[in-house]
């Protein structure tokens, strides 16, 4: 009996195994070849290969002990400047041993450092070249000081067009011997919306109900977010319920765990859909989510920037009546 | 509607002397004072209570009156300062008559609130009514020893108010509850007047605020209330951002505050919506949050602090100029954030989720914090509905016993799953 979260067990090992980002496949395979990487930045939303891509090129690199020569912090879990001061400074100035004079640290989720950190870590990355190169993990590279992009190559990553997505899902099921009917591919798409992880830990989810994947099954999973929820949400803003809707908001993110970056997503998603708002309406409060989903990003509190959309949509709904 | 409550302070005053909380022995001299002027104008026509705030001087005059069914007249601060209202009380405290047969007692509050010299000649004229007045006169300031009253005192019986023992504020409180129908915790109780230094209006105020409209009060719902400092509760500071008219009364609100930034935010936050109730003016107010919330992450992400005087502006002067239509109706209470006290609640379990979140970061190449968001809501329905995957990831992720009972969410599960893993 042997069991894995299967976005493990099917993340590529090699760079000719990853399907997607081509362009960016190809010119890491270059480095590989050449036995040379520069500082890079992988920038791109979640679940699009960009982790898979550092580990795969470090393998490719270095054969299998590539452990020996890697090293990978988060810098959500550890993202103050101390870190860079000691942990990443000690590992980027001691000499590799092998064939390749420099190894590889991958810093993963590197848009949460704080900027000190990256002050910090951008003469490290100056003065030890030679003995390490760096590889940033971001969503967001605009959260990562300039002075680090310009020492960096820069790549995106986006998210896998659908074909290829469902190919891929589909290739897991099958392997697992699990039943995935068309519809519930086509839900684990609209729900996961091109990241990979995600659609495969759904489907791995879903198959431990031990019944055929449909759609319904998919919704109920992901579900909490369905965009029945959602919906529902927005039905009690405009009805002029601002209360009720933030508790409904504070359900989805505290209990369900719901990212607010998806339930903005399924927001716009409803807005175009609804029946009840005024065509001129729709674009309108288009802007206000464009607005709050910048703020998202630059904000710290989903919740609170949530609910000042919510307190917009009350507003509207009020505006409409009249 | 929904908001109109009506303050617990006012609703459960005691009206009658033996419901009063502490002070028995300064209760006592003072209604034998009030009583022995049945038998002739005594030697000291005014008793001057002092004290510390909401200590229950006021409600002893209020109370006793009541007991001794005199007509009670009151006058406080705001009253004193134009002639005209002192030569009206001069005339009140001139008329004769028995205590008993419909007379009155006089009660000058706040005293404190005669400010500067304006007020000046209002403590000469309180002096002079003092010494000549025909029915009981009573003044109250928290201190009586204050330079000014020095030559007023000298015609005062001083009678000191002092803050009661916590176990007698939390007795009060504690009927307070039986008669709201809410069960209180003791523990929860005696933390809520232990905080309160004595002051029982406002370990009446934060009852209220914790345990309005709830059934059972923990000590878990109150524990996490740091100590308040004495000069201003978070209530008078969320009344100046509120409903503040000025961009500097409002930020002024913030060194009122004994709780810091991110605190008083999680209240403005809170009570926000049911102060501002028109759609307008609450779609700004959360607008302004939105943007303190902005220089939040910006703080976070530069490090640079001096960005919080923006976080200040919107969330203080950005909230009190929202308001634009919106109508005071009734009395709101203000409520404690009630996101704070689910967090506080479920403390435990986000510990259990971020070591299980370190757990999957070993294998997964995720982050501890993004695991345990985004990864964990799948391990739950895995673990829920299959207990061999479960057993499996179980021993992958090497999650220790206790996990597993998380994750599966009842203890025989987590026992077949055990069983499956020997």
């Amino acid at each position: 009996m042997s069991f894995e979260m299967w976005a493990e067990k099917y993340r590529p090992k090699h760079l000719h195994d990853m399907v997607n980002q081509k362009e960016i496949v190809e010119r890491l395979k270059s480095f590989a070849k050449s036995k040379n990487v520069p500082h890079c930045i992988f920038a791109g939303p979640p679940g699009t290969g960009k982790t898979t891509a550092a580990l795969c090129l470090a393998r490719d690199l270095y054969g299998d002990g590539y452990r020996e020569h890697l090293m990978e912090l988060n810098a959500s879990d550890e993202r103050g400047i101390d870190v860079v001061r000691e942990t990443v400074k000690t590992f980027a100035r001691s000499r590799s041993i092998g064939a390749i004079p420099f190894k590889i640290m991958i810093l993963d989720e590197a848009d949460n450092m704080t900027s000190d950190a990256q002050q910090a870590l951008r003469r490290t990355m100056e003065r030890y070249t030679e003995t390490c190169r760096f590889i940033m993990c971001a969503n967001y590279s605009g959260k990562i000081i300039e002075p680090i992009q310009s020492r960096c190559a820069p790549f995106r990553f986006t998210f896998l067009p659908k074909e290829e997505h469902d190919d891929y899902v589909k290739h897991i099921a099958e392997c697992e011997n699990v039943k995935l009917l068309a519809d519930g591919a086509e839900a684990i798409f609209e729900v996961c919306g091109g990241d990979l992880r995600k659609a495969i830990n759904t489907l791995q989810a879903a198959a431990s109900v031990n019944k055929p994947v449909d759609s319904k099954l998919v919704y109920s999973i992901t579900g909490r977010a369905s965009p029945a929820d959602v919906q529902k949400m927005l039905d009690t803003a405009m009805k002029g319920d601002f209360l009720g809707a933030r508790t409904q908001l504070r359900d989805m993110i505290q209990k369900y765990g719901v990212a607010g970056s998806d339930i903005i997503r399924q927001i716009h998603t409803e807005i175009f859909k609804a029946a009840e708002i005024p065509e001129p309406w729709k674009i309108r409060l288009a802007g206000i989510v464009g607005e709050i989903d910048y703020r998202l990003v630059e904000g710290s509190d989903e919740e609170v920037q949530l609910s000042a959309l919510l307190a917009k949509l009350v507003e509207a709904g009020n505006d409409l009546k009249k | 509607m929904k908001f109109l409550y009506a303050a617990w302070t006012v609703k459960h005053k005691p009206r009658s002397i033996p419901g009063i909380v502490g002070n028995a022995e300064a209760i006592k001299t003072f209604s034998d004072w009030v009583k022995s002027w049945s038998k002739g104008v005594p030697k000291k026509r005014a008793a001057f209570l002092y004290g510390p705030p909401g200590i229950g001087k006021t409600v002893t005059v209020e109370a006793l009156a009541n007991d001794l069914h005199v007509e009670f007249v009151e006058k406080n601060a705001s009253d004193y300062r134009t002639e005209e209202a002192i030569n009206r009380f001069a005339g009140l405290a001139s008329q004769y008559g028995s205590l008993f047969g419909g007379k009155r007692i006089i009660l000058l509050d706040e005293l404190d609130g005669l400010t500067g010299n304006a007020d000046k000649g209002g403590v000469k004229a309180i002096t002079e009514i003092v010494k000549t007045a025909r029915c009981p006169v009573v003044l109250i300031a928290n201190s009586a020893y204050d330079p000014r009253f020095t030559n007023l005192r000298t015609y005062c019986l001083l009678i000191e108010f002092k803050k009661p023992p916590t176990g007698e504020v939390a007795k009060h409180l504690k009927r307070i509850g039986e008669r709201e129908e809410i069960q209180i915790d003791e523990d929860a109780l005696k933390f809520i007047a232990q905080r309160s230094g004595g002051d029982v209006r406002s370990a009446v105020n934060d009852l209220q605020a914790l345990a309005q409209g709830k059934q059972r009060l923990t000590y878990e719902d109150v524990s996490w209330l740091g100590y308040r400092d004495r000069q201003d509760s978070i209530f008078n500071v969320l009344r100046m951002i509120i409903y503040g008219r000025t961009c500097a009364g409002a930020k002024q609100a913030v060194n009122m505050a004994d709780v810091d930034i991110d605190m008083l935010f999680e209240w403005v936050y809170e009570n926000v919506p049911a102060h501002l109730t028109d759609p307008h003016d609450l779609a700004q107010a959360m607008d302004a949050l939105s943007m303190a919330d902005v220089y939040r992450g910006r703080i976070r992400s530069t490090q640079d602090w001096s960005f919080t005087r923006y976080v200040i502006d919107y969330m203080t002067a950005g909230v009190a100029m929202a308001r634009q239509n919106s109508k005071v109706q009734g009395w709101v209470p203000f409520k404690f954030p009630s996101r704070i006290q689910m967090l506080s609640r479920s403390k435990a379990e986000r510990a259990m989720q971020l070591s299980i979140g370190f757990k999957i970061k070993r294998k997964c190449h995720i982050s501890a914090a993004r695991a345990s968001k985004e990864v964990l809501p799948y391990l739950k329905i895995i673990f829920r509905n299959d207990a061999a995957m479960a057993a499996g990831l179980a021993k992958w992720l090497d999650l220790d016993a206790e996990m597993v009972e998380y994750l599966v969410g009842s203890k025989e599960k987590a026992e077949a799953i055990g069983a499956l893993l020997s």
